[in-house]
């Protein structure tokens, strides 16, 4: 009896880890690694993109471009990456993970500077009112665009050297976004796709003028890709005119 | 805007030092009740005091948001009494480096204080020397090679605090970030020399711990 129930748990387990293994295994799926700023629009240009002709099944993961990039580096099975500048992507290309044949602008986006519903209203132009033990809240440069955008934007506004000791550095837009959401920060840098349906924040100044960064949203097939093909029809399908539309819908400029 | 790279490894050490200022005496005294007292509820306390080693640090980061964020149980409250806000401080890296730590103090100090002779602290007691005296110079001073132990590896896992601390304190450049905050912003922007300065740095720092803690433990608990 003793037996026969070992068996049959002995059994249970080997199916149970087997089953998992294939699910963690998936090879048929193309993986997209996505910027963070794409996670609501990524889902229905996925869908959209398995129901077209030249289309499969597909999944994504999303972070930080930069943090991204170092995985398609380290070799990440990574098919197509949808980064948040072509400064991340060309790196790539540069060290010749990307395929610069399949390099395209999909989208553009725009930044907001954003604060909780009490905050004070701050304008990008006058970000250096701010009192001691304000803090603002972007990206970090060095890995998140949003950040890298904002600092750009501050640098172009002669207000970078003044925010020293005021910036709190997000790992993702969206840890960005949340930093403001609760009231931990005076002020934030996102863009103007991140702030659709949140109730809990304010937004108090848009980027537009010379000053303003030109955030790009930039595609590309990872060389040596098991789903060669796949992911360049897949960067042809984002910059096509339903995936377009499919942008735009979301809040993106066109490229 | 650029700090200096020697920041973090200063804040590091200041964040695990001050850590160990709160945890040495709330460790001692908790280890103390835990080795010398039976009570109801022993059991669930000797669990709450592990909880921290168990944990996911993500859980306890969320938990000390929950708790001590500006929206936060008890956050809401220092704010509006103290005005004092705490995430993104260098008292938050302190709190949560000490969550972390103080299991270490007590579940390495606790079997030294068992094994420490009640008959040694009794004779001391019946000489007439009061209570609080007879447990630093009879209790604590027989089981100094335990407490050593437990202050060094709740050093090395203080000044090695990252999960919670990056949820709690986040990356607040000349304030938070410390070495191991330092060294996941760097590898996620690719600059791989800042990251091994501090890569390297943290592991010169928790091999000379390892190695001091292995000769403070005691002989009978080395088995």
């Amino acid at each position: 009896m003793l037996r026969r129930s070992f068996v049959g748990t002995s059994l249970l387990v080997v199916a149970t880890v087997f089953s998992a293994t294939q699910a963690l295994a998936d090879d048929a799926a193309m993986s997209v690694g996505a910027a963070m700023s794409l996670r609501k629009v990524m889902p229905p240009l996925m869908e959209a993109f398995r129901a077209s002709d030249k289309g499969g099944p597909v999944q994504a993961n999303y972070g930080a471009s930069g943090a991204l990039r170092q995985q398609v580096e380290a070799g990440a099975p990574i098919d197509v990456v949808v980064f948040a500048d072509a400064a991340t992507v060309d790196a790539l290309v540069k060290s010749d993970r990307a395929d610069p044949a399949t390099r395209k602008v999909v989208a553009s986006n725009s930044l907001v500077l954003i604060g909780p519903k009490d905050a004070k209203p701050f304008r990008f132009q006058t970000i250096d009112t701010l009192e001691p033990g304000d803090k603002i809240a972007i990206g970090e440069p060095g890995a998140v665009p949003a950040g890298r955008y904002a600092k750009e934007a501050f640098e172009t506004l002669g207000k970078w050297d003044k925010l020293a000791g005021h910036l709190v550095y997000g790992g993702d837009v969206g840890a960005v976004l949340n930093y403001a959401r609760r009231g931990e920060v005076a002020a934030a840098v996102v863009y103007k796709t991140e702030v659709t349906g949140i109730v809990d924040i304010i937004v108090l100044d848009h980027a537009t003028g010379d000053w303003a960064p030109k955030a790009l949203v930039v595609a590309a097939a990872v060389k040596g890709s098991a789903h060669a093909q796949r992911a360049a029809a897949f960067v042809e399908f984002l910059g096509s005119a339903a995936g377009r539309k499919l942008f735009s819908e979301h809040g993106f400029g066109s490229p | 805007m650029e700090y200096s790279p020697s920041f973090p490894i200063l804040l590091s050490i200041q964040v695990a030092l001050l850590a160990l200022v709160i945890v040495a005496p709330l460790g001692i005294l908790t280890a103390w009740v835990q080795a010398r007292h039976n009570y109801r509820l022993q059991g669930l306390i000797d669990a709450l005091i592990i909880l921290p080693m168990v944990l996911p640090p993500t859980v306890v980061g969320y938990f000390l948001i929950l708790f001590l964020g500006r929206r936060g149980l008890v956050g809401s409250w220092l704010e509006a009494l103290f005005d004092l806000r705490l995430v993104f401080t260098p008292a938050a890296a302190v709190i949560a480096s000490s969550v972390a730590a103080f299991p270490l103090v007590v579940k390495t100090l606790q079997p030294a204080l068992e094994a420490v002779p009640v008959e040694l602290e009794a004779v001391a007691r019946s000489l007439g020397i009061n209570p609080v005296a007879v447990f630093f110079r009879v209790t604590l001073r027989w089981a100094w090679q335990g407490l050593a132990a437990g202050l060094v590896l709740a050093f090395a896992r203080a000044i090695g605090e990252f999960g919670a601390t990056l949820m709690f304190a986040g990356n607040f450049p000349g304030r938070t970030n410390t070495m191991p905050i330092e060294i996941f912003a760097a590898y996620q922007a690719g600059d791989d020399t800042r990251a091994m300065l501090y890569v390297g740095v943290l592991t010169a720092m928790s091999t000379t711990v390892a190695v001091i803690a292995a000769r403070f433990v005691p002989r009978e608990l080395r088995r």
